[in-house]
């Protein structure tokens, strides 16, 4: 194909770390259609365009030597919310994508332990929770803007959470070799 | 003691809930759970003790030990239930080993009358054979009804039992009955290579003519090819039940655990060992090194446009003037030899100000500061009134200040 349909508008999300999913049509659809061509354009460039095996596409990252604190605390916000539907007996990941959330009636301040580990990465309050939604609202994992007040709702390219807790797990299983292997993502 | 039947099933009929509150139950029951339940599940005007007392007269209910206080569901009892109330209990893999050695042991015991054209021998392997392939087929349709229950209860299971617990639960059914039941009953198992050798010896038997009963030895046959294919395809279809359901929980169970696993970590060790192995990377570029167009525009026009201008003339004759800061930092570096003469001061400050009156306010502090925390010299405020000491360029008001050497 001569020219890549929507190539600006699709460049400029993925350079800034947003992940694109179905919600964000019309550019989706186009690297649904054209990945390899897509792939192809970016690898000239040096980047690396990674289409999820649950569908949804992002740039690949560098190398995390220098890492942004807002790493650390989208990461233990997940790991909280996947404990808090573990403990409660809820089947993950539908507990995840099946309904809105309120930021107000989130989990992550009911425990001590959540709040203490939400502590060491400078989130303590339902206000810093709001600051880093926002954050994840901007790299595609939540949607905010047109739901309710203090509403969201987790967005596919979430699932990059779920694959990194099966990469975990299958490293610390890689050191008890009789356990079984966690599934692929 | 023989049970009277009549006795037993009128009671059973009119006990039903109270026999499946018992059976549900479970286990051990004592006098007073015993009571419990009989109050739950009344029947008519019947008195509750005489309920009790019929359970044990009944042998339903039995001393686990003789004399004990705990009672168990008497097992002919236990199985009857089982059956009336569709609730099927998995035959376990070590179960129908047991039943393929015995079937291995009778099918020894026809070679050997074959052989020996023992009749009778004949006949009695024939009823056994019967009734172990009847036992098989019975206890792998129970299993497969126990497995397919359990599954059942799984999909609709909506209390809060973690991911992890439900996974090490259909663990245990895949590893304690369908994958061993498989391994047993597949084409090259051991189920199969009993029962062909027991086909083998009944056709034998039947060209021997050492059979009389050739719709019995016709059926034994049958029941054999019917058995072996149901029990391969009763695991199979097991396995392809629960298949996708372990696989589901297993995933399900490990992204707990790795959620888990990396909170620990962070708990254990605090942020600055959590390490990036826990984080999610998220691309972010940043041109630092790549000027825009406008940037290069701007960067040749300066070029051009630069007005030109001789080169500047470096001075490189030796400066005759020492600058005032290190005229400044020596003088602050020989008061400590010069006050080591003095000492001890009484006033501090006061001598500073009578030794150095042309320092301005700041030197006299910065001399003061250096003398105070200079590790020779001990200083301490004394509690007396505040003077006022006049520098070159103002005023400082302050308690006097001795100073000794240390």
């Amino acid at each position: 194909m001569n020219e890549l349909p929507h190539l600006g508008n699709i460049f400029d999300r993925l350079k800034r770390g947003y992940h694109l999913g179905p919600d964000d049509e019309p550019e989706f659809s186009a690297l649904c259609e054209w990945f390899d061509d897509y792939a192809r354009y970016f690898a000239a460039l040096g980047l690396t365009l990674v289409r999820h095996e649950r569908e949804f596409f992002y740039f690949e990252p560098d190398n995390l030597e220098d890492v942004p604190i807002t790493l650390p605390r989208i990461a233990v916000f997940s790991y909280i919310i996947i404990d808090h539907a573990t403990n409660q007996g809820k089947p993950i990941e539908e507990f995840i994508f099946g309904q809105h959330f309120l930021v107000t009636a989130l989990p992550h301040f009911t425990l001590d332990r959540y709040t203490s580990l939400l502590r060491q990465v400078d989130v303590h309050n339902v206000d810093d929770l709001r600051t880093l939604l926002n954050r994840m609202e901007q790299i595609g994992w939540v949607k905010i803007r047109g739901l309710g007040e203090d509403e969201f709702r987790f967005l596919r390219p979430f699932h990059r959470v779920f694959s990194k807790c099966l990469e975990v797990a299958q490293l610390s299983q890689a050191a008890q070799p009789d356990a079984s292997q966690p599934a692929a993502t | 003691m023989k049970v009277n039947p009549q006795n037993f099933f009128n009671f059973c009929a009119n006990h039903a809930s109270l026999l499946r509150g018992l059976a549900e139950r479970g286990g051990e029951v004592s006098e007073s759970e015993a009571m419990r339940l009989i109050h739950e599940n009344p029947s008519g005007e019947e008195l509750p003790k005489t309920a009790w007392r019929r359970l044990r007269e009944l042998q339903i209910l039995v001393p686990t030990e003789p004399g004990s206080e705990l009672f168990l569901m008497a097992e002919p009892v236990a199985r009857l239930l089982a059956y009336l109330f569709n609730e099927a209990n998995a035959a376990t893999p070590e179960i129908i080993r047991g039943y393929v050695l015995s079937l291995e042991t009778t099918v020894k015991r026809l070679a050997r009358a074959l052989d020996e054209e023992d009749i009778q021998q004949v006949t009695l392997a024939f009823e056994e054979i019967s009734q172990t392939l009847r036992r098989i087929h019975a206890d792998l349709n129970e299993t497969q009804h126990a497995i397919l229950a359990e599954v059942a209860h799984y999909k609709t299971e909506r209390s809060h039992v973690s991911v992890r617990e439900k996974f090490r639960r259909i663990v245990h059914w895949m590893e304690r009955y369908v994958e061993p039941m498989i391994e047993i009953v597949r084409a090259d198992g051991p189920l199969r290579a009993a029962f062909d050798e027991t086909e083998r010896l009944l056709h034998r038997a039947r060209e021997e003519s050492l059979v009389n009963d050739h719709p019995a030895l016709f059926r034994n046959l049958r029941f054999l090819r019917l058995v072996g294919a149901y029990a391969l395809r009763v695991f199979t279809q097991c396995r392809k039940e629960i298949q996708p359901l372990y696989e589901s929980l297993r995933r399900l169970s490990f992204i707990a655990e790795g959620a888990a696993r990396a909170l620990e970590k962070l708990q254990a060790e605090g942020l600055s060992k959590w390490g990036n192995e826990y984080l999610i990377g998220v691309a972010a570029l940043r041109f630092q090194n790549v000027p825009s167009d406008a940037a290069i525009v701007l960067a040749l026009r300066r070029v051009i446009e630069y007005p030109p201008e001789p080169p500047p003339v470096m001075e490189f004759a030796a400066e005759k003037e020492e600058p005032d800061a290190l005229v400044r930092l020596k003088w602050l570096d020989s008061l400590p030899d010069f006050v080591r003469g003095d000492l001890p001061v009484e006033d501090l400050m006061g001598w500073l100000l009578e030794k150095y009156p042309d320092r301005d306010t700041s030197e006299v502090l910065a001399g003061f500061t250096a003398l105070v925390f200079h590790r020779d010299f001990q200083a301490t405020f004394t509690d007396g009134t505040r003077h006022t000491y006049d520098t070159a360029d103002g005023e400082i008001k302050a308690s006097p200040l001795t100073l000794v050497s240390t």
